[in-house]
């Protein structure tokens, strides 16, 4: 009887001490390779170094993992009902913090930063500040980045051997590179490999990369009129938008080469495409976002992709900027959390060195935002001195804002992206264009831009 | 014996006002189906942009501004062919294989659970599967069979062909519920028929046009009420396999209206695009009802 007694006493004192604890509940895409450290490679457990940090900052948390389609919507329907039933959520550079943030439903994280108190997990100046920039909207820092990436190609060292290509570095020596590469396949009967892989599905994803052709074209973002990238710019200067002006350089060059040497289906290709194709074998160069290069690269059966494969760095347009293709995973806190304090220790944990490390340990990507991470032993050692080195200087030479910060942008990504993917099927630039820019002209006049 | 309540009894009491009866059903009813679609409704004639502090009535504001756009008009021509294609389609496979199937053939029972499987198949897994399948780089029939036979043409990737692919995949997932229904309704037509039809002479062309057909008509109409609901509602299958694309070539109502809300944050919008997907299926029922009452 006292032995019962003695146990409930326990469990009654334990329960006390978890209904202390603070409950903070993450939601996040990428189960199983995001934070093995703290939520082990199934993404269903909780480590040591988890279980501490909940000790010791009297914290309880919980991930929820889902499709990266359907993490959206729950952050989405979340963030407007403000139920707040997520403290820590999934944002994303490509439309999700700049239409948040621009909305007031993401806490600023500068001020818990600067008070030193989140040192221990994360130094901001420890983070390339590309990353930091990419999340940073109307002055406000509103997310911190997990894994992320810059620009490069990914390319079979072995097919250029064999056609004496030399790697490019301008966009019309790609061109040329591509040309061989095609015409060397033809000459010697190969039909199952393709010059190029790159991404043209419908909607926001081939956004982030044609949007880079066009930057590296016209040497600016040229969605506006002079270049403007703010809503506060567009407003005072009335700048209008020009998908038919210099945008369509870029793009023409984004869907020619997806036309030339793409794949047949590259317009209606994903990451997750693109990177199989390469991992299989299948295409010679892979370009502009390298991390899925690096991905099909770790993750390949194929002996001559993995011993066959190198970086460069991506070529630059005629404007002499390089092409662009940068994205940070990044994570913010809703203004509607009932725990902010808390929510951004938890956000600190996840996205701060340790963390960054492991993921750099599981993965081997170099597609990492701290610096001391990129060079760390274990990418170093895989990779080699000289390709961290090109990685890290293609994250340095990043414009985050190759693109305007507006909190339109989702819907602009989607309706640029699904008219490269018509453009790439039909051929027909101009009227893709033409499209595209009467429905931005009439999207920006609606939006009360140019009252 | 037959249980006979007093007059005091309480169902008794119950009966005389049927209310009494249906007002649990109603309640939950009103509480699970009525109440959202009252919501959409309100929801339609508001703006409500996600990243717009103002939200206000905007009485048709929302319709007007979809009717304006060419997108809403190409998603509803594509919404119109994708349901007239599987419809009739499934229609007709369907139909073809409940007669071959209502005879009696060799292993009858098991192809009919063959035909039967599809249906079991999530929408979602039949689009993974076709997806893959049709595809022009890796797929066993885009990328091999079809190549071998001078096809090369990517067909998820073409305007045209894009649409013909989801309407297969379709048609693959969907004509066993219409296979279902017809061969039901077959069953229940009297042999008696054919039996006094054959003494008067008849062929099989005419027992199938004078008996078959129209005793089939019921069925056919319920088969069809149910089909077109779901090709207009349809959207696993279409994401999966083309996101609408290439560009918009896939692009029905229900993939359009998605993006609005959830991609292009205009609540207001995307509950009208549901408003119209509704009156589109609620017209389509009407037309096929009125041709049931004839």
């Amino acid at each position: 009887m006292r032995k019962i007694l003695i146990v409930l006493a326990l469990a009654l004192l334990a329960g006390a001490a978890l209904a202390q604890q603070t409950d903070i509940r993450v939601i996040a895409f990428a189960q199983g390779f995001a934070w093995p450290d703290l939520f082990g490679s199934t993404g269903t457990e909780k480590t040591e170094r988890l279980l501490a940090f909940e000790e010791q900052e009297n914290i309880n948390v919980t991930i929820e993992w889902g499709d990266e389609t359907a993490v959206r919507q729950k952050v989405l329907t979340d963030l407007i009902s403000g139920a707040g039933r997520y403290d820590v959520i999934l944002l994303g550079s490509d439309g999700a913090v700049q239409t948040y943030g621009y909305s007031g439903f993401l806490e600023p994280l500068d001020g818990y930063l600067a008070t030193g108190d989140l040192d221990q997990y994360i130094t901001l100046s420890d983070l390339y500040p590309q990353f930091l920039t990419a999340n940073t909207v109307d002055g406000n820092l509103y997310g911190l980045s997990y894994y992320s990436f810059g620009p490069g190609i990914i390319y079979r060292t072995d097919l250029f051997d064999r056609y004496g290509i030399e790697v490019p570095t301008t966009t019309d020596e790609l061109s040329t590179a591509l040309e061989q590469l095609k015409t060397g396949f033809e000459a010697d009967g190969i039909t199952d490999i393709y010059p190029l892989t790159m991404r043209g599905a419908p909607g926001e994803e081939p956004s982030l990369d044609l949007t880079g052709f066009v930057y590296a074209y016209a040497g600016y973002p040229a969605w506006f009129e002079g270049g403007v990238t703010t809503p506060e710019e567009i407003r005072s200067t009335r700048a209008k938008p020009i998908f038919t002006g210099d945008f369509r350089a870029g793009f023409e060059s984004f869907v020619n080469l997806s036309r030339e040497y793409g794949p047949p289906g590259i317009a209606t290709h994903t990451w997750v495409d693109m990177m199989n194709l390469y991992s299989q074998g299948r295409a010679a160069v892979l370009l502009p976002s390298a991390i899925n290069g690096y991905a099909a690269i770790t993750s390949t059966e194929n002996e001559l992709v993995r011993d066959n494969s190198a970086f460069a760095p991506i070529v630059t347009g005629p404007s002499g900027k390089p092409i662009q293709s940068f994205w940070t995973f990044s994570l913010g806190v809703p203004a509607s959390s009932k725990n902010k304090a808390e929510a951004v220790k938890v956000l600190a944990l996840l996205t701060g060195n340790r963390s960054m490390q492991a993921f750099a340990d599981q993965t081997q990507w170099p597609s990492v935002t701290i610096p001391s991470v990129m060079h760390s032993e274990t990418l170093v050692n895989r990779w080699g001195s000289d390709e961290i080195d090109l990685n890290e200087a293609a994250i340095q030479a990043s414009d985050p804002y190759y693109f305007p910060y507006i909190p339109e942008l989702a819907e602009f990504m989607d309706k640029i992206g699904t008219a490269a993917s018509k453009a790439i099927t039909s051929g027909d630039v101009d009227s893709a264009l033409n499209e595209l820019q009467v429905w931005a002209l009439e999207r920006m006049t609606t939006a009360g831009y140019y009252r | 014996m037959a249980y006979h309540p007093s007059k005091r009894h309480p169902i008794r009491r119950l009966a005389r006002f049927p209310i009494g009866f249906l007002l649990p059903a109603v309640l939950v009813l009103a509480a699970i189906v009525l109440f959202p679609t009252l919501y959409l409704l309100w929801l339609s004639v508001r703006h409500w942009i996600v990243f717009q502090p103002q939200q206000y009535f905007t009485g048709l504001g929302n319709f007007i501004a979809l009717f304006r756009s060419s997108a809403f008009w190409e998603s509803l021509r594509v919404t119109g062919s994708y349901l007239l294609l599987t419809s009739l389609l499934s229609f007709a496979f369907g139909l073809g294989l409940a007669i071959s199937l209502s005879k009696a053939i060799f292993a009858r029972g098991v192809v009919r659970a063959l035909i039967i499987l599809p249906l079991l198949v999530p929408p979602v897994v039949a689009g993974f599967a076709w997806k893959f399948l049709l595809n022009r780089e890796i797929g066993l029939v885009g990328g091999y069979l079809f190549p071998a036979l001078g096809i090369t043409v990517s067909l998820l990737a073409h305007p045209t062909l894009a649409l013909v692919s989801i309407v297969i995949a379709d048609i693959w997932s969907k004509t066993s519920f219409m296979f279902l229904i017809l061969l039901a309704a077959l069953q229940s037509i009297p042999v008696e028929l054919y039996e006094a039809a054959r003494i008067d002479g008849a062929g099989a062309r005419q027992e199938f046009l004078y008996i078959t057909l129209p005793l089939l008509v019921p069925a056919i109409i319920i088969g069809l009420i149910f089909r077109a609901i779901d090709a207009i509602n349809t959207f696993d299958l279409i994401f999966v396999m083309t996101q609408g694309g290439p560009g918009t070539a896939t692009q029905t109502l229900s993939i359009f209206g998605w993006k609005t809300a959830f991609t292009y944050f205009d609540l207001g919008r995307g509950a009208a695009i549901a408003v119209v997907m509704m009156v589109l299926a609620v017209i389509t029922t009407l037309f096929l009802t009125k041709r049931l009452q004839r």
